[in-house]
């Protein structure tokens, strides 16, 4: 008998077939089962009907203990008060205004405060749009074509960051890449002889965070011969930190890692969820910065940056990045304890503040797919193919009860297969 | 883009590769193989292309890669001009064994590449008849399944997609009509016409319509994925990877 009795969905997969009329895909995208992740689809709840902390609610009124957060985003806790009130009180004075409101020169002196590297800050809404400007700055700045990118990239939506096999991208949309593998210094050398010295820069995520394998944190000498190698051929060093920035190192992942970057993509623990990216960079690149044609028409909206400057204060205060940590390890030991009283292997990968999971008992996640089901359908939200993220709402207790579905789950995945005891 | 070589392939291993199918499974073509006189083995040879052998007996047709034990074997100067077998009925040059390959091609082989097409290319009339349809769409589902094999090793963007696939065995099916194997191997597909024993990945469809809505375009993957109707489990990267070729294959077989 289980501990936690499984949620139903009626209401909310009532509510997903309404968006399906009118939405394609219904929701699409990572937070949407269109990529083919949740399996099976009606353990998922689909559309949430509050948040708050680091719970949110489905139109069933059940809860998530929720360590996903938004894909990121939610980096404080859902509806932090701090930041809420930050936005609200700038909404009531300007938002999107003729002039940009003086908050955005705030948050950009904040941001210069507090990122190691920074001396400049420019704003944009997503992280594609501080990817793709940030490619841009690097073939404006040196003149140079082609862009290095470390395997299991990603980097946005737009089109230079996909693949030539991606529905409606070109081959000369991507006639540029060159995807290089992690930690190998040689076949980077090799590959900027192949492209005979015409390569503007490489972009790259702080460790191989990629989804469907066991995460790989990078090293400080890595970064070092990787630095080192950029500056000998007048390459710039762009950090993709959408995913991890803020969580490792309030000055930055390349902080984090002993290393300082050209250019510094932030996006999803920038604001707490609200709607806002950056990028980040040194002086001898600001005035080629200036010189991109590239705006839009929400990216100076005030209440983000209020919301912003509220956030990174908060997380100075809280020391997110220490107390991610400890809360990201705590977790999982957990986590590992449980899997391993019910005779589950537990891999777990990845820096603690996005930790990645693996039951590594089988080669194809069908275990770890299970076990992932039976816990988000008895309200511990985890997925099973990307890295999850800590907030700073988590509390001890909610750990406790974390582990605790988690046993739970275990515990209905083990007598649903008996021949694991083999 | 189609490219030319990689359509000689899907020609081959998709398209020719589903008269074994055919035989196993058509009455007609049953029938067709019960006038043999003897078996007749027809290998065909693309320059720069392909290389199969078409076994066939009174029992039904085997296809094997090379021309090993062939009796009769038409050879093609490119992928082009083997295309055009399948496009046009333009045939190539006997090499081997011409009598019997004449007689072959014009008789049997005609027949059966005829009911192939039928059932590949039905008619809104034929496909009225729940049976034909049934087997229309099997078939179709065996001939996409050589068709991802035959891209991802040749056809340039679905080879990026397979540098990007683990090694395995994919589950590929139809719930309670078909199930086949595409093994991957250092980048390499290739297609078994048997189910899998151990899947890394299983993608199964919930029923032939469906099957068939997805594979004439009236049905989308990506709603049916968001119904539920498309089986998914295991190494969803996998899964994500061949369905980037199947939007090839449907390019190719159009």
């Amino acid at each position: 008998m289980s501990k936690y009795p499984e949620y139903s969905h009626e209401k909310s997969h009532a509510w997903f077939e309404r968006a399906r009329a009118v939405i394609p895909a219904g929701v699409y995208g990572h937070l949407g089962p269109s990529e083919g992740l949740f399996l099976p689809l009606h353990k998922w709840p689909l559309i949430a009907s509050k948040a708050k902390g680091t719970y949110f609610w489905d139109m069933d009124g059940n809860r998530y203990l929720d360590f996903m957060c938004a894909y990121g985003p939610n980096v404080l806790g859902y509806s932090d008060p701090d930041v809420d009130k930050a936005a609200i009180e700038q909404l009531a004075i300007a938002n999107c205004t003729t002039a940009p409101s003086y908050k955005m020169v705030e948050c950009a002196e904040k941001l210069v405060d507090t990122v190691a590297m920074a001396d400049w800050a420019f704003f944009m809404k997503n992280g594609t749009d501080a990817t793709t400007f940030s490619v841009m700055l690097a073939r404006a700045h040196t003149g140079k074509r082609k862009i290095f990118f470390l395997r299991n990239y990603y980097h946005g939506n737009d089109p230079w960051a996909m693949r030539a096999d991606y529905p409606g991208i070109l081959p000369e949309d991507v006639a540029h890449n060159v995807v290089l593998p992690w930690f190998d210094m040689e076949a980077m050398e090799k590959a900027y002889d192949a492209c005979g010295g015409d390569v503007a820069a490489l972009i790259a995520q702080p460790y191989d965070h990629g989804n469907f394998f066991d995460n790989r944190v990078a090293t400080k000498e890595y970064w070092q011969s990787v630095r080192a190698f950029c500056d000998k051929h007048h390459m710039l060093l762009i950090i993709d930190d959408v995913r991890a920035g803020f969580r490792l190192d309030l000055a930055g992942s390349d902080h984090y890692y002993g290393f300082k970057a050209d250019l510094i993509c932030f996006c999803k623990a920038l604001a707490n969820g609200y709607n806002m990216s950056a990028v980040c960079g040194r002086e001898e690149f600001k005035a080629t910065a200036a010189s991109l044609t590239f705006t839009g028409s929400y990216w100076m909206s005030a209440e983000p940056f209020a919301a912003c400057i509220a956030c990174i204060d908060k997380m100075k205060r809280l020391d997110t990045p220490a107390l991610f940590r400890r809360l990201g390890t705590k977790l999982t030991d957990g986590f590992r304890e449980a899997a391993k009283a019910h005779g589950f292997d537990l891999v777990v990968s990845g820096e603690p503040a996005l930790f990645y999971l693996r039951i590594a008992n089988d080669d194809s996640l069908m275990l770890h797919q299970e076990w992932v089901a039976e816990c988000v359908s008895r309200g511990l939200f985890l997925t099973s193919h990307h890295n999850h993220f800590i907030n700073a709402a988590v509390t001890d207790e909610d750990i406790a009860l974390a582990v605790d579905i988690a046993d739970d789950a275990f515990g209905v995945v083990e007598k649903r297969h008996p021949e694991l005891k083999g | 883009m189609k490219d030319t070589r990689a359509m000689a392939y899907v020609n081959m291993y998709g398209v020719l590769g589903a008269l074994e199918n055919l035989c196993a499974m058509d009455a007609k073509a049953k029938e067709i193989l019960a006038g043999l006189k003897k078996p007749v083995s027809m290998c065909l040879e693309v320059k720069d292309g392909p290389c199969c052998t078409f076994h066939f007996t009174r029992e039904g047709c085997r296809m094997t890669e090379g021309d090993t034990d062939c009796t009769c074997k038409m050879r093609f100067a490119s992928p082009e001009k083997f295309n055009n077998l399948i496009d046009h009925a333009k045939p190539g040059m006997p090499v081997k064994g011409v009598v019997q390959l004449l007689t072959f091609l014009t008789g049997p082989f005609t027949k059966l590449t005829d009911r192939l097409t039928e059932l590949l290319r039905p008619s809104e009339e034929a496909m009225r008849d729940r049976a034909f349809f049934e087997e229309s769409t099997i078939l179709t589902m065996y001939t996409i399944a050589g068709a991802i094999s035959a891209l991802a090793n040749t056809d340039p963007i679905a080879r990026l997609s397979a540098s990007y696939t683990v090694d395995g065995d994919l589950s590929l099916g139809i719930k309670d009509a078909v199930s086949l194997t595409i093994r991957v191997k250092d980048h390499h597909f290739a297609t078994i016409k048997q189910p899998c024993e151990k899947p890394r990945v299983i993608m199964e469809f919930a029923d032939i319509d469906l099957a068939h809505g997805l594979f004439t375009g009236t049905a989308s993957t990506l709603d049916e994925m968001c119904r539920g109707t498309i089986y998914l489990s295991g190494m969803i990267s996998m899964a994500d990877n061949v369905n980037r070729i199947l939007d090839r294959v449907s390019l190719y077989l159009a």
